[in-house]
């Protein structure tokens, strides 16, 4: 049983000790210029060059190539599906088979969207494979984002597979009360309402007995939130941060001047 | 000087029309240990929230009457004031773990967090929390791989660590196996004998007579009968407010109806007292 959402892969890499608002900001940026960037490989060049010795550098490569290969490739065959054979703007046929012909054009629109999808699968993947949602959590709270929108992205991680058993239980209690869930469209429109209705009022229950439990363990305390956390930066991290963020900016600029 | 003093306590929640708590007064010692007990809807929770401000702060609501808690006046005082002071736990150990934290440690230090506690003020605390609930060796465990009892300790641990004055607990073995009910109470045991302000409400009336210096009986909102537990627990009147008895007080009545308990031998409440009396009624 998954007891949390997360793709966080723990290992000792200097990846992983690295302030997560560097490697925030690294997503962001790499996300960006992969669609803004001039040039056709922009995107595949962030990839190769990038991103995958970054893995590597985290020690997550393994997992980071084949977590983004299985995001991406239903999306990928469906787009060079689609966009060869149906491409507005193609002319040179590659080759024809029965009534479809495949265009050059098209498979390049292709290429390009899904190299730019897997820059940003794989720009988030290295992110969250190799930071601790609470310390990201953490670091953005330090910043200045609220703590309540913290502890809704940091607690649904955690919540939410709870709440899917929770919702199998209900599912097997009414079974067992001859409940049938399975059969016709009907039969199980039927069913709906039996499970929908105690996981509905049961967690309207559950949310307010956690609002309960966070106020009295302060969470609503006019005061300036410490941390137990030690998140560490440098001088030398901050000065990245700001020239990904130029880098970012250069080509933007470079999409609208150009 | 009593830690928790009400005075003619009445509150009624928003969109009802009976009030919850009715002309409810009663004083509590520092260092007592105080049982409430009471059939479904007498209140029991309503005057555990009232003790930790929830009521009226959260919920709302119409109070009337003064709630002096730890030095505060309740309606006075902000929720997050009062929640220093006085800790709440109730039934739910799963909802008690706030989500935010993915091991017990940090889970602990949460409420440490929010404070503003400095963080090398931090470490102490949360292991003095733990070992108090006997559950350090789960510090590096996530939460939500605990049983019951574990995580109904760890919610203990959570709000210890904040220190407060009194501890109310709300029904917190009623979801738990006997063995998680046995590990916590087995804590606040341990509280109580340190000196800790304990309230609970609670049904299991074993756990009451063992432990509890005084018991609260609440019938519709209104406190019907105080006193030690071998006086409450064994009065006739338990009966009317649909409330029952220990099982040692329940053969005890039987034999004493077929003259088979001794005369002058108090009812008892607690298995001790239990094997005083059939002991005594052998040799009788």
């Amino acid at each position: 049983m998954q007891d949390k959402l997360s793709f966080y892969i723990h290992r000792d890499s200097p990846l992983h000790r690295l302030n997560p608002l560097t490697k925030l900001t690294l997503t962001f940026s790499l996300i960006l210029m992969g669609f803004l960037a001039p040039g056709y490989w922009t995107a595949t060049f962030i990839f190769l060059v990038v991103l995958l010795p970054f893995s590597v550098w985290g020690k997550i490569s393994p997992e980071f190539t084949r977590t983004t290969f299985r995001l991406i490739l239903p999306l990928t065959l469906f787009l060079f599906g689609m966009q060869s054979l149906f491409y507005p703007g193609g002319k040179t046929v590659l080759f024809s088979f029965w009534i479809f012909s495949v265009k050059l054009e098209g498979v390049q629109f292709a290429y390009l969207t899904a190299s730019r999808i897997m820059n940003m699968v794989g720009s988030f993947l290295l992110l969250l494979l190799s930071t601790h949602p609470s310390t990201l959590m953490t670091a953005l709270t330090q910043r200045g984002l609220p703590p309540s929108l913290t502890y809704i992205i940091v607690s649904t991680l955690q919540i939410l597979p709870q709440m899917r058993n929770k919702a199998n239980t209900i599912i097997d209690a009414q079974r067992s009360r001859g409940l049938e869930t399975q059969g016709s469209l009907r039969r199980r429109f039927g069913a709906l309402l039996p499970l929908v209705g105690p996981l509905v009022f049961g967690s309207l229950v559950d949310v307010e007995e956690r609002a309960i439990a966070l106020e009295a363990r302060a969470f609503k305390a006019k005061r300036i939130k410490t941390s137990l956390l030690l998140i560490p930066d440098s001088p030398a991290q901050s000065g990245f941060r700001l020239g990904l963020i130029a880098l970012t900016m250069l080509a933007i600029g470079s999409r609208l001047w150009f | 000087m009593a830690i928790i003093e009400i005075e003619n306590l009445t509150y009624r929640y928003p969109h009802t029309s009976q009030p919850a708590l009715r002309d409810l007064s009663l004083q509590i010692e520092p260092g007592e240990f105080v049982a409430i007990v009471g059939a479904n809807g007498a209140g029991k929770s309503t005057l555990c929230y009232t003790l930790t401000g929830f009521v009226p702060h959260f919920f709302q609501g119409e109070l009337s009457g003064r709630v002096h808690v730890a030095g505060l006046e309740t309606k006075e005082h902000p929720l997050e004031d009062i929640v220093l002071v006085s800790g709440l736990v109730f039934q739910n150990p799963f909802n008690q773990i706030s989500g935010a934290k993915f091991t017990v440690y940090d889970e602990i230090a949460f409420g440490l967090e929010n404070l503003g506690v400095p963080r090398e003020d931090m470490p102490a605390r949360i292991e003095r929390a733990m070992a108090l609930t006997g559950i350090t060796a789960m510090a590096e465990r996530s939460p939500y791989a605990l049983s019951g009892g574990q995580q109904q300790r760890v919610a203990l641990a959570s709000m210890l660590v904040m220190e407060p004055q009194v501890l109310v607990l709300d029904e917190p073995t009623s979801q738990l196996d006997p063995l998680g009910s046995r590990e916590v109470f087995a804590v606040i045991r341990e509280l109580s004998r340190e000196g800790m302000t304990v309230v609970m409400a609670e049904h299991k009336l074993e756990w009451v007579a063992q432990f509890a210096d005084r018991v609260l009986v609440l019938a519709d909102g209104q406190l019907v009968l105080s006193g030690p537990p071998a006086e409450v627990l064994t009065s006739p009147l338990l009966e009317t407010y649909h409330i029952g008895q220990t099982r040692y007080t329940t053969v005890a009545r039987r034999l004493q109806a077929e003259n088979g308990w001794p005369a002058g031998q108090p009812l008892p409440v607690t298995l001790e007292e239990a094997e005083a009396g059939f002991k005594a009624a052998l040799i009788k």
